[in-house]
């Protein structure tokens, strides 16, 4: 312990020192802008500034660049809670209960509680990777393929919580995503699969054109379809912060969110997205008031919120421990390090104590950073609720289809946001949910990649998954989910049936 | 007759004139240098040098543009569809050679085809060295190759994606020792590593930078590699060709190419200019931090050199074939 505080004090001497302080809060300014900005994400951001970092020293390079992380985390929650335009794809699932809490007039609240949450996250979670970095990142490797498949199964069942309105409306919409999650190479056997000769659609459909287009342009044309435009929310001063209530309401959420979102973001793939989801599934599952999601739930902000901030942590487990990417985001970052001459790999700790120290301190002070940068702001943005719609949404739009196209150059990407927003346009006229779309198309390529993964090791033996232990329990615990759910329903369908007879009876007699 | 033939004739001097004084002025404009990979992977990182480099002999902008998607593709066809005027260039890895097979095998119109590409330069050529879990039985590569020969299929690998350059590299040591090994693809080189430090295959071919920290800390064993000389940070590891197999030879190579059809001029100052650009200390300084040695070859030299690596990628993409899927 005496061991961590004096690398501790190392390395804030190293991110207290003003240039490192600098970066950090260039790095922390830029994220939270990547995120307010539809369809501009942290990849993007960090790709792009990925090339102005070559000339600096490792360490402000990577002070940097982690702070356009999370950052973005921050960022993210602002135009969700909004204007129902997720920021970036982890924060899809603050649209709907954020949304919908500032059209009860508690924007400010919502914003707040996401600023609040993404703090107490973000610290907690770094406290995590500070002191158990390692033995977790060991943890982290024996996930492979099969326990991988395990996980993300379990996380499937996850979306039957998803949706307040019709299971069978919500599960429908998860298929389509899972489908339109096929398209692309197949990374078992190099076919093209319903790319129709257009070579942009190899790496399949982008969740960020997806997620804006369902949610964003759905939104900007649901309400140009109103008949009258939604009265303007004019917040009032002394209802920016979120009350005793609200607090209350927010606690304990974020802590799961915290754990949960760390937890995750460990494992392998676009953990701050998957993280982001399943809290929202678990807070809806443990709350007394389920009904109350969908319609501004505080925990259903709390929760996401906290968890995708702590995930960008559990992101760099992998990667400071061992070298290895844990997801697109982190393997960016390893690359800054290698152009510094900066080996990445289980050496760096010992080589290189004051850039991983420096690393950790600068993300205690970078998240105080976005605490002060992020709480007056809240007083800013909600403002951006008095300008009229007709002005509001059409420079909105603009703004979606530059970020979507900044991203990769890709006019495909600004076509598959388009259709994606009139298809979500359609879906909500129809009362169909369109979060679980984007789930699906989250988890669709890593589902199959890992399904067949597993079955190339074992040479298309489905007895892997019961010799991996870990896979095996993972799958037992989530049968018994779905066994238990499968008896309260039909419990339910039971009760249904009684009553109904007891109604004939009682109308015969 | 007489009207008509002047015109031609002005037209005749007017495009003359025009091209010639393209050739003195060339470049007067920014150049494009198409990487079709995301930033901050391995032709991201040897682009942003070469073009910082380039700029500084020609004493004109050069600026690197990701444009990934589809293992490359997407960037490699813009820039074979590119006006071939010198103004837009691609840094392109061994895959350039594989993506137009892959196509042919499928029955596909190609994205674009290799013949579309004028090279210019080779920078680097770095070959796979073949590593294994520091807990495996196998000592030496021939250790390795026997087992493989005891039990066909049963040893496992995995990859950066089907096809793609770790693959390849593997499948040429397959055929060239007569062995059958299990393949598991993964979606990049970042996650194929993780699979063989997490133990869930038994090797890798892998780009000696990535995987030297790791050799270093005892986590993996470097058995052989595909080079025709030793990796110089390897000294004791030897190649396959020592080793009685000369056709396991692979490198993950990085070059420039211009499109087909650019003016003679234009690609001898592109030749001339990169000659240059790869002798500037600051292009050595930082090809150095990424470990990756400086392989320069121009002109005959490279058109050998990537028409030997294309015939042998070619043949490995066609004797590995459709793959069935489990």
């Amino acid at each position: 312990m005496l061991d961590v505080l004096s690398n501790l004090a190392l390395g804030f001497s190293v991110a207290l020192s003003p240039p490192v302080l600098f970066y950090a809060f260039i790095g922390c300014v830029i994220g939270t802008l990547v995120g307010v900005l539809p369809g501009v994400g942290p990849l993007a951001g960090i790709s792009l500034l990925l090339p102005a970092t070559f000339g600096m020293d490792a360490t402000r390079a990577i002070v940097m660049l982690a702070g356009i992380y999370y950052g973005a985390m921050y960022g993210g929650s602002t135009t969700s809670i909004l204007m129902r335009i997720p920021g970036e794809a982890a924060s899809v699932m603050t649209c709907i209960d954020g949304y919908a809490m500032a059209r009860k007039g508690r924007a400010g609240a919502a914003l707040a509680i996401a600023a609040v949450g993404s703090y107490v996250a973000g610290t907690a979670s770094v406290i995590g990777l500070m002191v158990m970095a390692p033995p977790l990142a060991r943890i982290a490797l024996r996930f492979g393929p099969p326990e991988q498949l395990a996980l993300l199964l379990l996380g499937l069942l996850v979306l039957a919580y998803m949706s307040s309105g019709s299971m069978l409306k919500a599960l429908a919409m998860a298929a389509l995503g899972l489908l339109l999650g096929t398209i692309g190479i197949d990374q078992m056997t190099g076919y093209m699969r319903y790319a129709y000769g257009v070579v942009e659609l190899g790496d399949g459909l982008g969740v960020v054109p997806v997620a804006v287009g369902l949610f964003g342009v759905a939104e900007i044309l649901a309400t140009a379809g109103a008949p009258t435009p939604p009265a303007v929310i004019k917040p009032k001063l002394s209802e920016l912060l979120p009350s005793r209530e609200e607090w209350r309401q927010a606690a304990w959420p974020i802590g799961r969110g915290t754990v949960l979102g760390f937890v995750i973001g460990i494992l392998p793939g676009s953990a701050h997205i998957i993280a982001s989801f399943v809290s929202y599934a678990v807070e809806k599952r443990v709350s007394r008031r389920p009904q109350e999601f969908g319609h501004g739930a505080v925990a259903g902000v709390a929760g996401p919120e906290s968890a995708n901030n702590s995930a960008t942590s559990g992101a760099f487990v992998p990667m400071l421990a061992l070298g290895v990417p844990s997801g697109p985001i982190p393997a960016v970052m390893l690359a800054a390090l290698m152009v510094h001459g900066v080996a990445p790999g289980p050496l760096l700790i010992g080589n290189q104590p004051a850039l991983f120290w420096g690393f950790i301190a600068s993300m205690y002070v970078g998240n105080v950073m976005l605490l002060i940068l992020n709480l007056p702001l809240v007083g800013l943005f909600v403002n951006i609720l008095r300008v009229p719609y007709p002005y509001l949404y059409p420079a909105v739009l603009i703004f979606s289809i530059l970020g979507v196209y900044a991203v990769n150059a890709s006019v495909v990407d600004v076509w598959i946001m388009l259709v994606m927003g009139v298809l979500g346009y359609v879906l909500r006229k129809l009362d169909f949910e369109t979060a679980p779309i984007v789930l699906g198309v989250v988890l669709a390529p890593l589902i199959e990649l890992s399904l067949r993964q597993s079955l190339a090791m074992s040479d298309g033996r489905y007895t892997i998954f019961i010799e991996h232990r870990i896979a095996a329990a993972l799958l037992a615990f989530g049968l018994a989910l779905v066994l238990l759910n499968l008896y309260t329903f039909a419990r339910r369908g039971l009760d249904w049936r009684a009553r109904m007879a007891l109604a004939e009876k009682g109308d015969s007699s | 007759m007489m009207p008509r033939l002047s015109l031609v004739v002005i037209a005749l001097v007017a495009a003359l004139g025009t091209s010639a004084a393209a050739d003195d002025s060339y470049p007067n404009r920014p150049i494009t240098m198409v990487v079709p990979f995301p930033p901050g992977g391995v032709a991201d990182l040897t682009a942003r040098p070469v073009a910082a480099a380039m700029e500084k002999v020609l004493k004109n902008p050069v600026g690197v543009v990701n444009k990934q998607g589809a293992a490359g593709a997407v960037g490699m066809q813009s820039a074979a569809v590119a006006k071939p005027d010198g103004y837009t260039l691609l840094l392109a890895l061994s895959s350039i050679s594989i993506i137009p097979e892959a196509d042919k095998l499928f029955n596909r119109p190609p994205a674009f085809t290799v013949d579309q590409f004028a090279p210019i330069a080779l920078i680097s050529a770095d070959p796979t060295i073949l590593v294994v879990p520091a807990d495996k039985p196998w000592k030496t590569a021939k250790d390795f190759i026997e087992d493989a020969r005891k039990r066909p299929g049963q040893i496992s690998y995995s990859s950066s994606g089907i096809y793609g350059t770790l693959h390849m590299a593997m499948e040429l040591l397959s055929q060239a020792a007569g062995i059958k090994l299990r393949h598991v693809p993964h979606a990049g080189a970042g996650p194929a590593l993780t699979a063989i430090l997490g133990g869930h295959v038994d090797a890798l071919a892998s780009g000696p930078s990535v995987v030297l920290p790791q050799i270093k800390a005892g986590k993996l064993r470097a058995l052989a590699g595909w080079g025709d000389k030793r990796v110089a940070a390897l000294p004791d590891v030897p190649t396959f060709k020592e080793l009685g197999y000369p056709d396991a030879e692979f490198y993950i190579w990085a070059g420039v190419f211009a499109p087909k059809g650019t003016p003679e001029p234009v690609l001898a100052k592109l030749r001339a200019t990169l000659r240059e650009a790869v002798n500037d200390p600051d292009f050595k300084g930082a090809m150095d931090k990424l470990e990756t040695p400086v392989t320069f070859k121009q002109g005959d030299e490279f058109q050998r050199f990537f028409e030997a690596d294309a015939r042998r990628l070619a043949e490995g993409v066609r004797r590995v074939g459709r793959v069935e899927a489990k």
